[in-house]
């Protein structure tokens, strides 16, 4: 287990991240959405409480939290004031070690998820997405967290309490804090909270290739909803500043190349977008676009056009919003003690290292033109996996052109 | 402080902040319009940001990214708001630029290309059932009431829109005696004042207004029957305090014991059984008016079980009040987003501006934090009665046919 810190002068939260390598890759084949129903359980009764008395305590604490469930691990994040950064550890350190994971609580948690599960048909624009990182990426990497109504019935209290002893374990495990609190303090209840914690036995992730493609999912939904991927670098790649700049200049602001041709040169559709998105070996570019049906077959078009004209030529100008508006971004997301817990998981377990302000700005400032043209020559706006949701399949030619 | 044509400045300076943020509060939003330019507030504010006689749409939009500017706008039914946050160093270039946009151009090209987009978004609230309630159970709460207008308007009133017509709700409503600007964080103020009241000096007050007259919700409970919506979503609204009541606190106080997303009556008695996977209780505060709105989810066949328990947690409330344990939790939970929210300059900008726009004061948090941990039990249980919880309009929709 990594423990992380990070002091802030001149607040008074402290925001906490505990990411366990519980992720939904790790889900039995015949259990998906076991991370997800293990963490709705966990919070039923750990350690000496019952639901009831974890619940109250936390709120108690006035802790502001939320979980969620990745790829590779389970997300636990809480902000209090700096001064219940304690108590609250103490809590979350039953909910990952003892959770009570009783049968009597067992079957509200999967009633949830199941319902979560049958929400997502009533979120057309976050069920695409959710579609696509599953097609994108190789299974189970991407895999759909709230697993499958067949996987979530099939699903018995053992099953889950077998993968939870194993997931939840100490190796891979990286908790982070940020804000108002004392370092060697913090270490010292985290060491006496955890110290003896011993290893479970994670499954191994296999792997097989993503599916790739063109899917069309029928909806009779008021808008088409258009998601499409392809391949860049993860942030352990050289490459990696040069493809965060590139999705820059496509999408950062109001005045990125995708926002000014789609959205304000045509008024096809209110909301386009592309977000750089990774795991710790593979990552996307994914771009959405949201629009009526009888505009949708221009909006594909257009919008692919966009992504294949950056590797045509870049100008000076974009080049310099984009270095300050990553950077900028940086220093704002900085202030918030929430985002910097995140962002250190985020660096220690893709980079094994936290990177200081000054390394990314430098980092920023030193991609050129060049180097943002050699990264689209060899990760190219091609390849896509496409999927849409609405009344009608669009015409996907234009990505084999 | 204020300029001569009655527009307000205020802010809240923190020099250890890395940021600074501002805004323009503008007080017009859907109560504000006519039934003729239904939905011209917020696609006025989509026109904002379309130019102005010295940029065009994508000089505006350029401009903001080249400073680094984190920005946007909404709109809501009393409120259009334009704000964004920079590193210090470039204040003076997005007051420059802030100021700009208030005052846009309208042109007739760049109108007929944004309907496009307003249409758009539209379709886009179309596939959101959860908008979909609030939108329903607000025209049915504030039915003959003007809170009751949709903000987006409808696909026939933006059509049917001119640009004339926006034209003059703009000289009515952008008025500068109906705006106020906002600053909070690391920024420099006598310069931030001294350059509004350079640029904006010269706007025409119109003496604009809003009309005020009590809501008379009509208590009743519909449906609206849509097959292609998977689950039901439940929506139940009741009168509380307005922006101006000091009962406010206890309000926000009342709704996170009954209804928080976590630890609360409404959630021990729908989320946590899984009757719902959603029931929650926010309060929102209008001027002069104010609701409780009660949101649930679940399954069409525990809907009207869902929506029973409810109104029979409400019921106990009102009876028996809080625990001691629930208040304190309840301020604790409020008090810790409060002070994570106002930790970054763009978090705390809305408070402070809002603050302004409804009480004309400024509030340091610590004060409002100090009001909220101040709120007795008898307080909280006081509005649970003042303002009946069991007097609600209630809207489904999903598959079924009736709540009953």
């Amino acid at each position: 287990m990594t423990l992380l810190g990070q002091k802030m002068p001149n607040v008074s939260s402290a925001a906490m991240a505990i990411a366990v390598p519980a992720g939904a890759a790790y889900d039995p084949d015949d259990a998906s959405g076991a991370a997800y129903v293990t963490t709705e359980w966990a919070f039923r009764g750990a350690g000496e409480r019952d639901t009831r008395a974890l619940n109250d305590a936390l709120d108690a604490l006035g802790c502001q939290r939320h979980e969620s469930v990745r790829s590779r691990h389970v997300l636990f994040s809480s902000v209090q004031l700096g001064r219940n950064l304690h108590d609250v550890l103490r809590i979350y350190a039953d909910i990952v070690r003892r959770p009570g994971l009783d049968d009597t609580t067992f079957e509200p948690a999967r009633a949830l998820v199941l319902q979560d599960l049958m929400s997502l048909e009533d979120e057309p624009a976050r069920k695409c997405n959710l579609l696509l990182y599953e097609k994108f990426y190789p299974f189970p990497l991407g895999r759909c967290i709230y697993g499958t109504v067949e996987s979530l019935k099939s699903m018995t209290p053992t099953t889950i309490r077998e993968h939870a002893a194993a997931s939840f374990s100490p190796d891979g495990t990286i908790l982070a804090v940020a804000g108002n609190f004392e370092w060697e303090q913090f270490r010292d209840v985290a060491a006496e909270l955890f110290g003896d914690w011993s290893s479970g036995s994670p499954h191994p992730a296999n792997t097989r290739p993503a599916q790739n493609g063109v899917t069309h999912v029928e909806k009779e939904s008021a808008q088409t909803h258009i998601a499409l991927a392809h391949p860049s670098v993860p942030p352990c790649d050289d490459h990696y500043y040069s493809a965060r700049m590139a999705e820059a200049v496509l999408s950062c602001g109001m005045s990125g190349r995708l926002f000014t041709e789609v959205r304000e040169k045509r008024g096809l559709a209110y909301h386009v977008s592309c977000c750089y998105h990774s795991l710790k070996d593979h990552a996307g570019f994914f771009t959405y676009a949201g629009t009526r049906p009888d505009l949708a077959q221009k909006t594909f078009d257009v919008t692919v056009l966009e992504l294949r004209r950056l590797e045509e030529g870049i100008e000076d100008h974009e080049l310099d919003r984009a270095r300050t508006q990553l950077k900028s971004a940086l220093v704002m997301q900085g202030e918030s003690t929430a985002a910097r817990s995140e962002s250190m998981i985020s660096d220690w377990y893709h980079l094994r290292r936290l990177r200081g302000l000054k390394e990314i700005s430098e980092a920023i400032d030193g991609v050129s033109r060049t180097d943002v043209l050699e990264y689209l020559r060899d990760y190219p706006a091609k390849d896509f996996v496409v999927l849409t949701l609405g009344p009608q399949a669009l015409d996907t030619s234009i990505i084999s052109e | 402080m204020q300029l001569n044509n009655g527009l307000d400045i205020v802010a809240e300076v923190n020099p250890t902040a890395a940021s600074m943020a501002a805004g323009f509060f503008v007080r017009t939003g859907s109560r504000d319009e006519t039934s003729d330019v239904s939905g011209v507030s917020h696609f006025l504010e989509h026109m904002v940001f379309k130019g102005t006689h010295r940029r065009s749409a994508l000089d505006v939009n350029r401009t903001f990214d080249e400073l680094g500017a984190n920005y946007n706008a909404f709109t809501n039914e009393e409120n259009t708001v334009y704000f964004a946050a920079v590193l210090p160093e470039f204040q003076a270039p997005l007051v420059d630029l802030l100021c700009d946009i208030m005052r846009p151009a309208l042109r007739k090209e760049d109108f007929d290309v944004e309907k496009g987009v307003i249409l758009d978004e539209i379709a886009l609230y179309k596939d959101q059932p959860k908008f979909r309630v609030y939108d329903g159970l607000m025209s049915a709460h504030f039915q003959g009431h003007p809170l009751g207008n949709r903000i987006l308007g409808s696909t026939e009133s933006i059509e049917a829109l001119r640009q004339e017509g926006m034209q003059a709700y703009f000289d009515r409503r952008y008025s500068p005696d109906n705006i106020t600007v906002a600053g909070v964080g690391n920024l420099d103020f006598d310069a931030f004042a001294a350059q509004i009241a350079d640029l904006c000096s010269s706007w025409t007050p119109s003496r604009t207004g809003r009309e005020h007259f009590e809501s008379h919700p009509p208590r009743a409970t519909s449906v609206i029957t849509d097959r292609k919506v998977s689950r039901e979503h439940i929506g139940i609204m009741s009168k509380a305090p307005s922006c101006q009541d000091d009962a406010r606190y206890a309000a926000q106080i009342l709704a996170a014991i009954v209804g928080d997303t976590t630890g609360s009556r409404l959630y021990y008695a729908l989320v946590d059984p899984a009757i719902a996977d959603e029931a929650s209780m926010t309060y929102s505060p209008f001027d002069r008016e104010g609701v409780f709105l009660t949101f649930i989810s679940s399954d069409a066949d525990r809907a009207v079980e869902a929506t029973r328990i409810a109104a029979s947690e409400f019921q106990t409330f009102a009876e028996s009040g809080p625990t001691d344990t629930e208040l304190e939790a309840a301020k604790n939970k409020i008090a810790t987003g409060a002070t994570a929210k106002g930790e970054q300059p763009m978090g705390r900008l809305t408070a402070v501006g809002f603050e302004w726009v409804y009480m004309k004061q400024y509030v340091p948090l610590s004060d409002d934090i100090e009001r909220l941990l101040q709120v007795t039990a008898e307080e909280v249980v006081e509005v649970a009665r003042r303002y009946d919880l069991s007097a609600r309009t209630v809207l489904g929709l999903g598959p079924l046919e009736s709540l009953s």
